[in-house]
């Protein structure tokens, strides 16, 4: 079991005959995912790594039954990208791209919001259901099959979170990298929602960071509905925060929150267990595994 | 990026909001020239990219002309909050019967844009928020339909504005809402702006960020990321297409991600201290990683340079090369400890190691960090 993703799941790629997209289509391939379609407007009929290639998303859906899609487009094609996809009807959609302007994340989350479709990122390295399939980039040998589902804001993190608990003997269910923009399509709680549902996943890693108030957020709905325990580590304690300047953002964003002592708080109060570096992660989980998943 | 207050008036100006007249001046005798143009009294304000000018001393009247050059004179020979001052602007003097406050800003979790009025301007804004919650409000708008006159009149008549008030200050709110969608900003905020005595409206101050990625659709303001960082070195990494953050310790790092570069310095800085940040992003190429290091290795009284990196979608034995090509050139003899894991690793510890680089031996940048303490004697 897992979340979003599995080896029955059909990915297109979106822009596959880019250099990017063309070696990922290859190391998604080597790890088992089901690639059935690659898009690039005006480069229908190539085929990449015995992929077809088609000129829209359109004729990947009709012909080759496309039903998720993974993005290696420059950011100033994600958007129009986007809503094709959407509008042909793909379910789910990992947006890799770095640099998608801000304007363009809240304009294609409305839209996609609308029509009930999952979008994770931008700038994230993917999803990953180990042992099955992978849609980004992450490196196939930091994972190990198991029973912890893991959601990190940063790509790199992850890796380095999952490889530690790897080497313990740990292995992990789904790994989400949410995407380390200030905006991101989809939010830390919906994404525990999903580990929470799923019947493969006993334990939930939240990898944050400074900034934002998604943990506070994750915070407040982990003591609403989940019962899965969760541990968390958040980076960035010895950085300075970047701050959006003005009265607005302390206006909507509330002062004060953002902070690393602010997310520790509120998820501490809630019962997640905090790891102070990341190797601690694997310490947390080891404790947490030996006894039953807590009722509530 | 955040905009000279000068900017963000231009940009206010394009869609309809009124600012007093005003002047650039990159010296006194500048200054009076325009004051004279403009007509006194005037006000000088120091443009810098940093808050608290005016209780700084950025922010002076002057009511002759001879004032005029001696205020542009002291605030240009001071620095400004640590920053020197390169232009003032000179701005007419209006006398102001009411302030108030219009902001338009992302929130960042909700994923959308939201507009906030107050009745009050000036610094209390916040303070009213807590103190008399009636008198502020905020709306967040839709992306496709954007602030409609109507729901900006409803937010006026919300914080009790009639007549003129609501007239005027609801235009200035859907302006500010075009100014924020037309130049994709994530902050377009007006404090304070103001009526004045003979009942004009006018935005006396301008506070923009515009959005670093959303400004290669907007050639037409012809300005730069380079030339809005205030941090010389930060402001080269950008040129070169890298995250550089300054900070004060003597450890350099090199890290594929922000996140990955964070934990490093969070875990470095129990022992030891951080003097930098670099973090490549997700394009990593051998000279990038040439100028890279040359970045962080500016940074004087360096004890060891600290690299944190995975192969995913960067190739990391390319980047590899890059770094000891600069240790070669340069004869770098500090301590380089490498920690590489993921695509082509077995590649990059080779290059590395032939460098007299040491590879960390494990998988966790703890691991990897007690070792650069080894090497460098720390307890």
């Amino acid at each position: 079991m897992s979340i979003l993703l599995n080896k029955n799941t059909r990915v297109l790629v979106q822009g596959i005959t880019g250099k990017t997209g063309r070696i990922q289509t290859k190391f998604m391939l080597d790890y088992g995912t089901r690639i059935v379609a690659g898009v690039t407007p005006g480069k229908g009929g190539e085929i990449v790594e015995g992929v077809p290639v088609y000129d829209t998303v359109a004729e990947a859906v009709t012909k080759q039954g496309a039903e998720a899609s993974v993005f290696f487009v420059p950011p100033a094609g994600v958007k129009s990208a986007a809503i094709q996809n959407i509008d042909a009807g793909i379910k789910l959609i990992v947006v890799v791209t770095e640099h998608v302007p801000v304007h363009d994340v809240m304009e294609i989350s409305e839209y996609a919001a609308e029509r009930d479709v999952i979008m994770i990122g931008p700038t994230t390295p993917g999803i990953i259901t180990v042992g099955e399939a992978k849609m980004g980039i992450m490196p196939a040998g930091m994972f190990n099959p198991g029973r912890i589902g893991i959601i990190s804001r940063s790509g790199t993190l992850s890796y380095e979170v999952s490889v530690n608990l790897a080497k313990a003997g740990l292995g992990q269910s789904t790994v989400i990298g949410m995407g380390a923009d200030p905006v991101v399509f989809t939010n830390l709680p919906e994404l525990l929602a999903l580990f929470e549902a799923d019947k493969g996943t006993d334990l939930i890693v939240i990898v944050g960071e400074v900034g934002g108030i998604q943990e506070e957020k994750a915070a407040e709905y982990i003591d609403r509905w989940i019962t899965k325990p969760v541990v968390a580590y958040i980076a960035g304690q010895n950085v300075p925060v970047g701050k959006r300047m003005g009265h607005a953002g302390a206006i909507v964003h509330g002062d004060g929150k953002g902070t690393p002592q602010s997310k520790i708080a509120a998820l501490r109060t809630m019962g997640v267990d905090i790891a102070e570096f990341p190797a601690d992660v694997v310490k947390l989980v080891s404790k947490h595994l030996g006894n039953r998943p807590k009722s509530k | 990026m955040r905009l000279y207050e000068y900017e963000g008036c231009k940009l206010f100006q394009s869609e309809g909001i009124p600012v007093p007249r005003y002047g650039l001046a990159a010296n006194p005798r500048e200054a009076r020239t325009k004051a004279q143009e403009i007509g006194l009294p005037v006000v000088i304000k120091a443009q810098v990219l940093t808050g608290g000018r005016w209780l700084a001393g950025g922010v002076q009247s002057a009511s002759t002309l001879d004032e005029v050059e001696e205020v542009t004179r002291h605030i240009m020979e001071n620095q400004m909050l640590g920053y020197n001052v390169q232009q003032v602007m000179v701005s007419q003097k209006v006398d102001i019967a009411k302030e108030f406050y219009v902001g338009v800003t992302v929130d960042d979790y909700h994923g959308a844009p939201v507009v906030v009025l107050s009745v009050e301007g000036g610094v209390a804004v916040n303070r009213l928020v807590r103190e008399r919650p009636e008198s502020v409000v905020s709306k967040t708008v839709s992306m496709s339909t954007g602030l409609t006159n109507e729901e900006a009149k409803q937010m006026c008549r919300q914080v009790g504005l009639r007549s003129n008030d609501l007239t005027h200050i609801a235009n200035v709110l859907t302006a500010l809402y075009r100014v924020f969608h037309k130049y994709d900003a994530l902050l377009a905020e007006i404090n304070p702006i103001v009526r004045t005595k003979d009942g004009s409206y006018f935005a006396i101050d301008s506070k923009v960020e515009l959005d670093d990625s959303g400004l290669f659709r907007h050639p037409e303001l012809n300005i730069t990321r380079e030339s809005h960082m205030l941090n010389e070195l930060e402001r080269k990494g950008h040129a070169i297409g890298v995250t550089y953050v300054e900070l004060d310790g003597d450890i350099a790092i090199i890290a594929s991600g922000a996140g990955l570069g964070m934990a490093s310095v969070d875990i470095i800085n129990q022992k030891m201290r951080s003097a930098n940040f670099l973090e490549t992003g997700g394009g990593m190429t051998e000279e990038l990683l040439y100028k890279a290091t040359d970045l962080v290795m500016q940074k004087k009284g360096l004890r060891a340079l600290f690299i944190n990196v995975y192969g995913g979608i960067n190739p990391i034995h390319e980047g590899a090369k890059g770094i000891v090509r600069y240790l070669k050139e340069h004869n770098i003899t500090i301590p380089v400890v490498a920690k590489a894991l993921g695509n082509h690793e077995q590649e990059t510890w080779q290059i590395f190691k032939e460098a007299g680089v040491h590879v960390a031996s494990g998988v966790s940048t703890e691991q990897a960090v007690e070792e650069l303490a080894r090497l460098l004697e720390v307890k």
